[in-house]
């Protein structure tokens, strides 16, 4: 056969291989990606993913966002220019809560019998889906930095409020003033449970009451503009398709 | 995927894509296999799992440790001298249907790794953390660090190994040099099983707490970033698959 011929025999037989080609990409692009993410996610943030007594107004609000931020602007640096994919962030973070979910589900809870309701993952795909969508309207990785990331941040925890919010309630507990996610954290005891680990409410912005998580929200979503920037170069640099040999 | 197989398949020849290597090996064979891994770990990590220094760990999770590491190794080191022995030597007389062909077999390689990567990346390295805020942890080799560390590591290591060996081998495109991309895909989760080392010496050097995120943990967290070279492996996939569905057949292409 010569080397130019077609390795297909019609058209009909070259988009049949097409599609099965792009379904194949996909499944291998998304399980790498989420096992990638993953281990990124869980050993820069999970410690305040895993537990409900950890999903404070400050610093889970701050530093979610800004490492989960990473993977999304890497991988829309290659998929949207090379082939025009919309969802690159919104496939990172979906793959991310699919795998937490399975983990929290039948590991947190199949094996060590924790609550799902204190181990419960955080909400991520309305942030991606801004993400993309800027995007996709801008075609401007500009734009998605500043705007995008910066919605990336702030819909965090109004995102998540439906779910936190009951167990933000504050109760007196034997003469202390605790949260519902505080006690629930003190009756599932772990080995990480003492307080001085446990990294929430840290500093003075807490006396501010109210503001803490705006104030927290603003802050991740400046950092979150800058940590785009840098991921869009470090995705670049990992959609290289140099050959270190050539023969 | 179906009419793929079945439009070829009446030219009596060999389908583009072998289905059952798709569904046995990329898919069927880990998922069962885990399966049973982790319905193991649910009835011995209780029962027998607690205490390193108990008779009943012996019995029940320090053989698996012992089994499993030469195993792999003998593994790894068969997959990567099968394919290399071998190997395709001339490239000029390989038709550019059978080049579309391995193309899908190495697809198939590569749904097998990224599904190894999955159970060993997310799901078996996230309950490591839940068993640790439960069980004290008295050894290295915990019942969660025997699955994780010493089983789906190796295992998606060898898979990875395979893909790479299959596509250097049986590909001109990927025989003509090294693929920086390829490599940092592979070798990246690759050298998170050496980051194991430097895990288990700060957890005995160091009174560690039970932290996901402290900073002994950051190597994993580096190396697993190489998991996005992945997006150039697949530019160049879909380069050389551009040119082999040629304009005669598909002008869009």
């Amino acid at each position: 056969m010569s080397s130019t011929q077609s390795a297909v025999r019609s058209h009909a037989e070259a988009v049949q291989v097409s599609r099965t080609i792009d379904y194949l990409g996909l499944f291998i692009l998304f399980f790498v990606i989420l096992g990638g993410f993953h281990v990124h996610a869980m050993l820069t943030m999970g410690d305040w993913d895993f537990w409900s007594d950890w999903k404070d107004r400050r610093l889970w609000v701050t530093v979610t966002p800004i490492m989960l931020v990473t993977f999304p602007a890497a991988v829309q640096a290659i998929v949207w220019e090379h082939f025009r994919i919309g969802f690159g962030a919104t496939l990172c973070c979906i793959a991310l809560v699919l795998g937490e979910w399975i983990n929290r589900y039948f590991n947190f809870w199949g094996w060590t019998y924790f609550p799902i309701n204190i181990v419960f993952p955080a909400i991520l795909t309305p942030g991606a889906i801004l993400l993309d969508g800027v995007l996709i309207l801008t075609n401007s990785y500009l734009a998605t930095a500043v705007f995008g990331a910066t919605a990336f941040a702030l819909v965090f925890y109004p995102c998540n409020w439906v779910i936190i919010a009951g167990l933000h309630m504050p109760v007196e507990y034997h003469g202390i003033l605790m949260s519902i996610a505080d006690i629930s954290g003190y009756h599932y005891v772990r080995t990480g449970t003492p307080e001085y680990i446990r990294m929430i409410e840290k500093g003075t912005l807490r006396t501010f009451g109210k503001d803490v998580a705006p104030v927290s929200a603003f802050f991740s979503a400046f950092v979150c503009i800058l940590i785009y920037f840098i991921w869009h170069f470090i995705g670049r640099w990992y959609g290289t398709t140099k050959f270190l040999q050539q023969t | 995927m179906a009419a793929t197989s079945a439009s070829v398949s009446a030219a009596g020849e060999a389908p583009l894509l072998n289905q059952r290597n798709l569904w046995c090996f990329g898919i069927a064979y880990y998922c069962v296999y885990y399966l049973i891994v982790r319905w193991y770990e649910g009835v011995y990590g209780w029962s027998a799992g607690l205490d390193a220094f108990a008779p009943e760990f012996n019995t029940y999770w320090m053989p698996i440790l012992k089994i499993e590491v030469p195993l792999e190794f003998a593994t790894a080191s068969f997959i990567a001298s099968y394919l290399w022995k071998t190997r395709t030597r001339d490239f000029s007389t390989v038709s550019n249907r059978e080049i579309l062909r391995r193309h899908f077999h190495h697809f198939v390689w590569l749904v097998a790794y990224a599904n190894a990567v999955y159970w060993g990346a997310s799901y078996f390295t996230e309950q490591d953390g839940t068993w640790h805020q439960t069980i004290v942890r008295d050894t290295d080799f915990t019942p969660s660090h025997i699955i994780e560390f010493y089983m789906t590591y190796p295992i998606y290591i060898c898979t990875g190994i395979g893909c790479f060996m299959y596509s250097y081998t049986r590909l001109p495109y990927f025989a003509k040099g090294v693929s920086l991309p390829y490599l940092l895909v592979v070798v990246g989760p690759f050298m998170i099983f050496p980051n194991v080392g430097l895990n288990e010496w700060g957890h005995t050097f160091w009174w560690m707490e039970e932290l996901f995120v402290a900073p002994l943990h950051y190597g994993f967290v580096f190396f697993g970033w190489f998991s996005l070279g992945i997006l150039g492996l697949f530019a160049q996939i879909f380069d050389d698959l551009t040119g082999l569905i040629g304009k005669d057949v598909c002008p869009d292409v």
